[in-house]
């Protein structure tokens, strides 16, 4: 197999927000080219809507819709298997399920999808093993996968410390701020948590992020809120808020319907968390946006008001 | 010539409008059905309005509009404020009950609650992605039960032993409803029982986690019905203070809003004569499809809105 010829979609969603990084310099150390699917549109969310079954959340419907967008686009769609990095470690079972769910749904397709199974607590495989193990089966030796994987994470983790680094210079700027916690894939889609950020800029305020933090303080700092929570990317939310909350005029909880661990997880913050406004958002696939709007025009009011300002 | 000032609130149900003089004082209110027509609604209304106000004496220089049609209809009056009804409720209620703790509301087609510390709003919630327990709902069971929905309340307040009705979703409410029907249970009983589901329900849903301290307010449409009224003073332990302008506070948020705000632009009582219509203009421009909203006075256009980005301002020309 030609190493130069081998092309890799990445679905725009779901953890692509997260390890884009370290999937596309991973791939790119192994001489291999990787295309990504369009931003969320409306037709990709209907496409994905009519793939996915009615209970699966937003953010699954979407992801399906991108994975439609890259069959026939490419030799392989990397769909991973993320169950846990270990104990309270836990991804959500959408992640563990998700290769199987692709293959079911494309089958009658000639598309070849590529996954990676992380399940330290099941398998003791770690990422490492996991993507070294995909890189063998791509027929790269173990040296040269090993050497991708180090250059990939070191890519990744530097990345995400830059965009920390920029988000913690936001908490400095004058003016109100408000902290968006949400899981990545919902905070980053145009088709979802955008439409937030975007709104509260041009009502001048400055949007920030819980999950951009260091991502091991966070959850260390996760425990404050909960010391039982065992969801890694819940973790690094509520760490990012148990960090931040004093930074900050007041928090969004913004969520896909219907996310099994925010409906938790977010519960868990109003019940925990006191003396900062909060809203509620979840967000469904209705085109249209009034109802967010409402809800985040008044609740930026509510917080003026609160500062005598309106 | 004295300053007045007109609020009008357009929900998905009811269409509501007051004037007010500088002091908050009422000059005129009016309380007309939006039938699915907010533009047809309010220009009726402010002919309804314009018949109770002396032009001679006042002139309104302010407009406020709030509601889920507070955007169309606000381009329409020509209205200096547009605010969301969380905020219009909010201050009205807030001038007019100073004292006010937990503002409880619901409307056609939404609910909300709203916390007050100081005279200041500090926290609310709004009804998510369920509609249970709304006005809608109460329609459509008093529809079911054969009675109007301005009888509910009186019926309600006669039963000795509610019927236990399922609260967490209209569905299951209604299909339980049915059954206690068919069982046999009095009218009386099963609309006490209603209404015992919708303050339940309210509670559960919107009041989940909100600590709801005394002096209450209720308002909305739902606040005239006597019924859900006793349900939430029995549930709640307390009196739930419910204003006869309660179906108005919106309104009249958005009239005091609009003599805060900065803007001045004398109201033409005109616009009741004049023609509008709106149009959908699906924008080709990429495989978002965005519906842009275009409103026309006659044939000029005179605002649009519903894209997400810049490209749809092509459909408007």
């Amino acid at each position: 197999m030609e190493n130069e010829s081998i092309k890799i979609g990445l679905p725009r969603a779901m953890l692509y927000y997260r390890c884009r990084v370290l999937w596309q310099t991973f791939f790119q150390e192994l001489g291999m080219e990787t295309v990504v699917s369009p931003p969320t549109d409306r037709e990709i969310l209907e496409r994905g809507t009519a793939l996915a079954i009615d209970e699966a959340c937003l953010s699954l419907k979407i992801y399906l819709g991108h994975v439609a967008a890259l069959v026939g686009r490419c030799d392989y769609i990397l769909v991973p298997r993320v169950s846990n990095f270990g104990r309270q470690r836990a991804m959500c079972t959408r992640f563990e399920a998700l290769p199987d769910l692709a293959a079911n749904v494309f089958r009658d397709s000639r598309q070849r999808f590529l996954s990676y199974d992380v399940d330290e607590e099941m398998k003791k495989a770690g990422e490492e093993d996991a993507l070294v193990e995909l890189g063998k089966s791509l027929g790269a030796s173990a040296k040269a996968a090993k050497k991708a994987y180090k250059a990939a994470k070191k890519a990744e983790l530097s990345h995400h410390k830059e965009r920390v680094q920029r988000y913690e210079q936001q908490y400095k700027k004058t003016g109100m701020k408000v902290l968006i916690a949400a899981h990545s894939y919902v905070a980053e889609d145009p088709y979802m948590g955008r439409m937030v950020s975007d709104y509260l800029k041009k009502a001048g305020v400055v949007p920030v992020r819980a999950d951009m933090v260091d991502r091991e303080a966070a959850l260390k700092h996760s425990r404050e809120i909960s010391p039982t929570c065992k969801w890694e990317i819940s973790r690094e939310i509520l760490g990012g808020v148990a960090i931040h909350q004093n930074d900050v005029d007041g928090i969004i909880l913004l969520s896909a319907f219907p996310c099994g661990p925010d409906a938790m997880v977010n519960e868990l913050i109003v019940r925990r968390v006191k003396g900062v406004p909060m809203l509620e958002l979840v967000l469904d696939s209705q085109s249209g946006t009034a109802g967010v709007e409402t809800r985040l025009e008044s609740f930026i009011d509510i917080i003026r008001f609160q500062k005598g300002v309106l | 010539m004295e300053h007045a000032y007109l609020g009008v609130d357009v929900g998905s149900i009811s269409t509501k409008g007051v004037i007010i003089d500088k002091k908050n004082g009422i000059l005129a209110s009016q309380y007309i059905w939006t039938q699915g027509d907010p533009i047809g609604a309010v220009k009726e209304l402010v002919g309804l309005l314009e018949g109770q106000f002396d032009k001679e004496k006042y002139k309104i220089v302010a407009t406020g509009t709030t509601g889920s049609a507070r955007k169309l209809v606000g381009v329409v009056l020509g209205a200096t404020m547009v605010k969301n009804e969380i905020t219009a409720h909010a201050v009205g209620t807030t001038t007019f009950y100073p004292d006010v703790r937990t503002i409880l509301e619901i409307g056609g087609q939404d609910s909300k609650i709203i916390l007050v510390e100081n005279g200041v709003a500090v926290d609310y919630a709004m009804n998510t992605l369920c509609a249970a327990g709304t006005g809608a709902f109460l329609s459509s069971q008093a529809k079911r039960l054969g009675i109007e929905v301005e009888e509910i309340g009186d019926y309600a307040l006669r039963s000795t032993h509610p019927t236990q009705i399922a609260a967490r979703c209209t569905v299951f409410a209604e299909s339980d409803l049915v059954h206690k029907i068919q069982m046999g249970h009095p009218r009386e009983d099963i609309i006490a029982g209603v209404c015992n589901a919708v303050a339940a329900n309210y509670l559960n849903n919107v009041g989940k986690g909100k600590k709801i301290v005394s002096p209450v307010v209720f308002q909305g449409g739902v606040s005239k019905n006597k019924g859900v009224v006793a349900a939430f003073e029995r549930t709640l332990g307390c009196p739930v203070v419910v204003d006869p302008n309660g179906h108005l506070m919106g309104a009249l948020g958005a009239a005091i809003l609009a003599r805060r705000g900065s803007k001045r632009q004398e109201f033409d009582f005109s616009v009741e004569n004049m023609e509008f219509r709106t149009r959908e203009a699906g924008c080709g421009g990429c495989s978002n499809h965005c519906e842009i909203i275009c409103v026309y006075r006659g044939d000029e256009l005179i605002d649009s809105w519903g894209n997400r980005c810049e490209r749809g301002a092509r459909v408007r020309g």
